[in-house]
């Protein structure tokens, strides 16, 4: 790095914290969000590392609600996180599965 | 107080396929045309529909093209993510004052690489374009084939972690843009605003949106669409694949409850084409349509109907009073079925689309002096003989900010009111004095912005 390039990463690293500082209770609340949805993929992952499961099974697993599973978990796969596996053996809901990269 | 200017022929409000029909019309005819979209891509409902009836072609296939041709046109400066504010008249039409609001993200500079989504940390429900059915990042492009393929941040739900600044190549995220005004003068203005739909909680009887299985239409048109949240077609409770779907027409049109007395013209068609990707998509599946009557009102639209009638599809005559859900969130629809002398029946399915109408979207009057007629839709004073012509000199209507309409009939508006502002600008051209100038052989629309 050179110091010019140092110095610009100070600048930035600067910008971001009084921005941080300006906007505080918002960022307070996005804090709290993004953590919660940490916890709930942590969950989520842990019921994953079995196998491939349906929607129902992790909800049963996690305690979480049906339709709050399928949202993560449709989420997690627009980013690559999970995979899906096809049918469970009664052709009603599809298997999901961690990605290559978070079983890594 | 403007910072820019724009010198145009046209205004033309709203980006969905009628302003995109409009504008492209009339600049290919060389007129300059300025397209103001308040969404952050151009498309409209359209580019969000699976396929469209009653040809069944892919609707993204023949919407992207459009939408490509808008930005890519040098007689089309395209706004996008920008709202008119007020409009005055002037002598020579309108100086109109246009809010570009912030992305955050140097639009010049963003090649939609989409890095930026990829590190930033927290997921949002992606309301804007599905319905919560799926996320999006804080930093995001609206949708794969959005245009132009911007990022843009909503700045609630940030925590300026600055991961994306780190990850951008072209540096372009810009955290201190602040929203920026335009002042763009044209002769001729096109209101293309569009509609909404019913809200699908509008109907305490069809469970006012509580119920995790009753979804609206629009909802179906993007599981339906390979670019869709899940890829497929699953019920938003527990992501079962439904063996079992019945729509219920007329879920927001010709319901005084709701105060719309007037028939939504396309939710009939609609329902028999999603009815047919259903049986597609879900071979197994039973598939049945509750409606009071059926309209098929366009061209080849009737041999549609018939033909969904012999793939299987369901009919039922009947008006649906209720829908409540079991204990495994299956729907339960209440139904006066009037072929078997209206005897009411109870009947359960996995997953129930309410057809819903099509409501006004957006009201002019205040900005453009631009009144509605009693529905909420443009007022089209003779709207036999003029149907994109409104009160106001110089301002035409088109596609279903006039009135409930099909995709067909919206380009047609298109080209009247491209046509219609053409002929205003070219009379009163020629009614302007006779200034002599230096006349170039063909005159120069290229737009002018004045810093
Ligand atoms: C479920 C469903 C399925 C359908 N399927 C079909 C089909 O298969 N075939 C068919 O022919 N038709 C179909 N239709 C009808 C079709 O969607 C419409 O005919 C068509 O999309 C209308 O286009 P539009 O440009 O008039 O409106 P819109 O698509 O609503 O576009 C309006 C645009 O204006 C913008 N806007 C609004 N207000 C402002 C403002 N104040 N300033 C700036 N911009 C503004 C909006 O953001 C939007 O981009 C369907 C409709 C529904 C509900
Ligand atoms: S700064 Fe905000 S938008 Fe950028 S990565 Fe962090 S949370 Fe996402």
């Amino acid at each position: 790095m050179t110091a010019k390039e140092r110095d610009e990463a100070k600048k930035q690293t600067e910008m971001l914290a009084a921005l941080r500082k300006q906007h505080s209770d918002q960022v307070k609340q996005a804090q709290a969000l993004l953590k919660e949805q940490q916890n709930v993929r942590k969950t989520l992952r842990g019921a994953m590392k079995a196998g491939p499961r349906t929607v129902p099974q992790l909800a049963e697993a996690t305690g979480l609600p049906s339709a709050e599973v399928l949202w993560q978990v449709t989420a997690m796969k627009k980013y690559g996180l999970v995979i899906e596996e096809g049918l469970n053996e009664d052709y009603e809901y599809y298997l999901y599965a961690l990605s290559e990269e978070v079983k890594r | 107080m403007s910072d820019n200017r724009l010198d145009v022929d046209t205004l033309v409000v709203g980006g969905g396929i009628a302003g995109m029909q409009a504008s492209l019309d009339l600049a290919d005819q060389g007129y300059q045309v300025a397209l103001v979209e308040r969404d952050p891509s151009i498309g409209g409902k359209m580019i969000g529909l699976s396929k469209v009836f009653p040809t069944l072609d892919c609707c993204s296939c023949i919407t992207t093209p459009k939408m490509a041709a808008v930005a890519h046109h040098d007689n089309i400066p395209l706004l996008t993510y920008s709202e008119v504010e007020s409009v005055a008249s002037n002598k020579n039409g309108f100086v109109a004052q246009v809010l570009r609001k912030p992305r955050y993200v140097q639009e010049e500079d963003c090649t939609g690489c989409r890095s930026c989504e990829l590190v930033c940390p927290i997921d949002l429900p992606d309301d804007e374009n599905e319905f919560g059915r799926t996320s999006h990042r804080v930093i995001y492009v609206p949708f794969t084939t959005a245009v132009p393929q911007t990022a843009l941040i909503d700045l609630d739900h940030c925590i300026y972690c600055g991961k994306c600044i780190k990850a951008c190549p072209p540096d372009a995220i810009d955290f201190t843009q602040q929203p920026e005004h335009l002042e763009i003068e044209a002769k001729t203005i096109v209101l293309a605003t569009g509609y909404e739909v019913t809200p699908y909680d509008a109907k305490k009887e069809y469970g006012a949106g509580k119920l995790g299985n009753v979804i609206d239409a629009l909802m179906m048109e993007r599981l339906l669409a390979p670019t869709g949240p899940y890829g497929r077609v699953l019920r938003p409770s527990d992501g079962k694949q439904p063996d079992s779907i019945a729509y219920v027409q007329c879920a927001g049109s010709r319901d005084l409850t709701l105060g719309v007395s007037y028939c939504s013209r396309v939710c009939c068609m609609y329902a028999i084409k999603q009815a047919m990707l259903l049986s597609g998509a879900l071979p197994m599946a039973d598939i049945t349509i509750y409606y009071m009557d059926i309209r098929t009102f366009g061209k080849g639209y009737e041999q549609f109907y018939q033909n969904a009638k012999t793939m299987g599809i369901e009919f039922v005559k009947g008006k649906v009073a209720r829908i409540t859900e079991d204990e495994n969130q299956n729907p339960v629809v209440r139904v006066e079925l009037i072929d078997e002398n209206s005897r009411v029946a109870e009947r359960t399915h996995d997953l129930v689309v309410l057809s819903v109408g099509m409501l006004p979207g957006w009201n002019p009057q205040a900005t453009f002096g631009v009144p509605v007629a009693e529905a909420g839709f443009i007022q089209i004073p003779d709207c036999n003989v003029s149907p994109t012509v409104t009160t106001q000199p110089g301002i035409y209507a088109t596609g279903t900010a006039a009135g409930p309409m099909d995709i067909v009939d919206t380009i047609m508006t298109a080209g009247a009111a491209a046509a219609e502002a053409a002929a205003y600008m070219q009379n009163h051209k020629e009614q302007e004095p006779a200034v002599p100038e230096a006349a170039p052989a063909m005159r120069d629309k290229r737009s002018t912005v004045h810093a």
